[in-house]
């Protein structure tokens, strides 16, 4: 409850709905990073043991429009930056925030204060790689021989 | 804006913010980029009075008729760009008021100075110095160049009011003349009447001085020597004049590749000052001025005519005796300035990409300087965004920490962008 009244106060504009799955909540609304918005979701649900929807263990932010565009030809980061790649409709992938291995988020931050300043963050970014083919702000990719499981 | 966003609001809520906007931000940097900047206007002024020197030297045959040499044309206004055939220089215009009596023959005038700057052979400005049909041109191996035009003063009762001389050197001396000018009474109108608007000109001025390599040593040095001030530090520069400079600008790019006169700059800043209004952003004065200009256009096309400016200090100094010569180049601007002002739309509209937006800005005006602002904007807010020093509007919007007060800009937790690699990486 403390994220939906959080959410309230610091974003009015994303509206809260019964998630797909109990326990769940997804708050959709416009958020830019530059100039222009983009309709989000952001997925979000109590631990279960027994679940291993990502939306369980993160808040799961997805960009619903405009849709985001695919670049192979990308100098860096081709050919979507920093999302987890989910299929069938990669573009509809979830947004990768922060580092879930260094403890960036925890459930005891708001997702007001946190996700979404990092998904208009993303946004801005994903805006300059849309123009320049270039990542301008920074991050890491899951080290598939470390790690992964990063989900 | 609702109460409770109060921890994204903006800094000062009604009071205008200048450049806050990414349009307006790009168009200022592009602007900067196209513009002579102070330590370049400072070169400029040190040429032209060692130019002025050189010509009153023992031994010149324009010693001591000199009345005064002073600048015209867009050093005058503050409205100097890049040249339309290179990216590197800037044309200066200088006027050399001679005390020959109205008389002189235009040819004999222009000869006269020719020979003047040259001087011997072996001398600094033998080798790069060339006699235009109005002017003279001194070039400089950093691609500046100064067009010194002789005039003869024409009425003493009405200072600066003045002959110009026409002669074309392949065409026979019955086409020569003497043209009425009065190009620092239209200096002195535009300047009177530009607006400036204190916030504005202090931003564009601080952002001038940040790209202008040699701006501290030009601080500096201003105190000490007597310099004519750039455009910036002279009561400060007109959002309107930054509007100009860019119309000018989308017009080289225009006809850069085409043979023939271009539509005169001094028409675009008479223009410009018919509609100049304090209180617009550059945005709005590029789409003000160029559907005035157009409007103008069209009028005259509509009667027939073509389009006639006239110097409002001077009305027999008329701007456009050279340029249009016929209703085909007056259709050739209108259709340029209908397709400025359709990318300048696309350009400014917040709900489009910005890859959309920055390709019309491209359009609009060259891929070099575009290419350069774009690449400095991203670097600044990558770095504003892996610092966490930024603040956010009620949008969410990223934005830079000085425009979000300070007492209510939340501090935002650092992130780092994470991620799955594509997933046909992965299967190699």
């Amino acid at each position: 409850m403390a994220q939906i009244k959080t959410m309230a106060l610091r974003w009015p504009n994303f509206k809260p709905e019964l998630g797909r799955y109990p326990q769940t909540v997804v708050w959709c609304g416009q958020l830019a990073g530059l100039e222009r918005a983009f309709t989000l979701s952001i997925e979000y649900g109590s631990p279960l043991a027994v679940s291993s929807l990502l939306c369980r263990k993160m808040p799961v932010v997805r960009v619903l429009f405009p849709r985001l565009v695919l670049n192979f030809a990308a100098e860096e980061e081709a050919p979507l930056p920093h999302v987890y790649f989910e299929d069938p409709d990669y573009i509809l992938s979830p947004l990768c925030l922060f580092d879930p291995r260094t403890g960036e988020w925890n459930r005891t931050m708001y997702i007001a204060d946190t996700i979404v300043p990092w998904a208009a963050r993303w946004l801005a970014c994903y805006e300059l790689w849309e123009t320049t083919g270039q990542w301008y702000g920074g991050g890491r990719h899951v080290d598939l021989k470390e790690n992964a499981d990063v989900a | 804006m609702n109460d409770l966003c109060r921890p994204y609001e903006l800094l000062g809520g009604s009071r205008p913010i200048p450049l806050f906007s990414i349009g307006e931000r790009l168009l200022a940097a592009t602007a900067i980029k196209i513009e002579l900047l102070p330590s370049q206007h400072r070169l400029a002024v040190e040429r032209k009075n060692v130019l002025e020197k050189h010509l009153e030297r023992d031994g010149s045959p324009l010693k001591g008729l000199i009345r005064i040499f002073y600048q015209q044309g867009s050093m005058a206004i503050g409205a100097t760009i890049k040249a339309k055939y290179r990216d590197e220089g800037f044309d200066i215009d200088i006027i050399v008021e001679v005390e020959v009596g109205s008389s002189v023959k235009p040819d004999h005038i222009l000869n006269l100075l020719y020979t003047a700057v040259c001087g011997e052979p072996g001398s600094r400005y033998f080798d790069c110095t060339e006699r235009q049909t109005r002017c003279v041109t001194v070039y400089y191996a950093d691609g500046m160049h100064l067009d010194l035009t002789p005039a003869v003063l024409l009425n003493e009762l009405d200072p600066r009011f003045s002959f110009i001389f026409h002669s074309k050197q392949e065409e026979p001396r019955s086409n020569d003349q003497r043209i009425p000018t009065n190009s620092y009474a239209f200096a002195d109108e535009y300047n009177q009447r530009c607006p400036v608007d204190h916030l504005f000109a202090e931003e564009y001025k601080r952002r001038v001085l940040a790209v202008d390599p040699f701006s501290a040593q030009v601080l500096a040095e201003a105190d000490s020597v007597p310099v004519p001030q750039h455009s910036t530090e002279v009561g400060g520069k007109s959002a309107v004049t930054v509007a100009l400079q860019l119309l000018k600008r989308n017009r080289n790019i225009r006809y850069h590749s085409r043979q023939g006169r271009i539509p005169p700059s001094v028409m675009l800043a008479c223009l410009a000052l018919d509609v100049a209004e304090s209180g617009r952003t550059i945005g709005e004065n590029l789409r003000i001025i160029a559907s005035h200009i157009l409007g103008e256009m069209e009028q005259a096309k509509a009667r027939g005519k073509l389009i006639r400016v006239v110097n409002p200090r001077c009305t027999p100094d008329c701007f456009t005796d050279r340029w249009p010569e016929n209703s085909e180049a007056q259709e050739v601007y209108i259709k340029d300035l209908r397709l400025f002002i359709t990318q300048l739309d696309k350009f400014l509209d917040e709900s489009q990409p910005l890859k959309e937006r920055v390709q019309a800005l491209e359009a609009m005006f060259g891929e070099s300087p575009t290419r350069e602002v774009v690449k400095e904007f991203a670097v600044e807010l990558g770095q504003m965004v892996q610092s966490g020093n930024h603040g956010l509007a009620a949008s969410g919007s990223v934005l830079p920490a000085i425009l979000v007060l300070p007492s209510a800009r939340p501090k935002i937790r650092p992130n780092t962008f994470f991620g799955t690699p594509w997933p046909e990486n992965q299967n190699r």
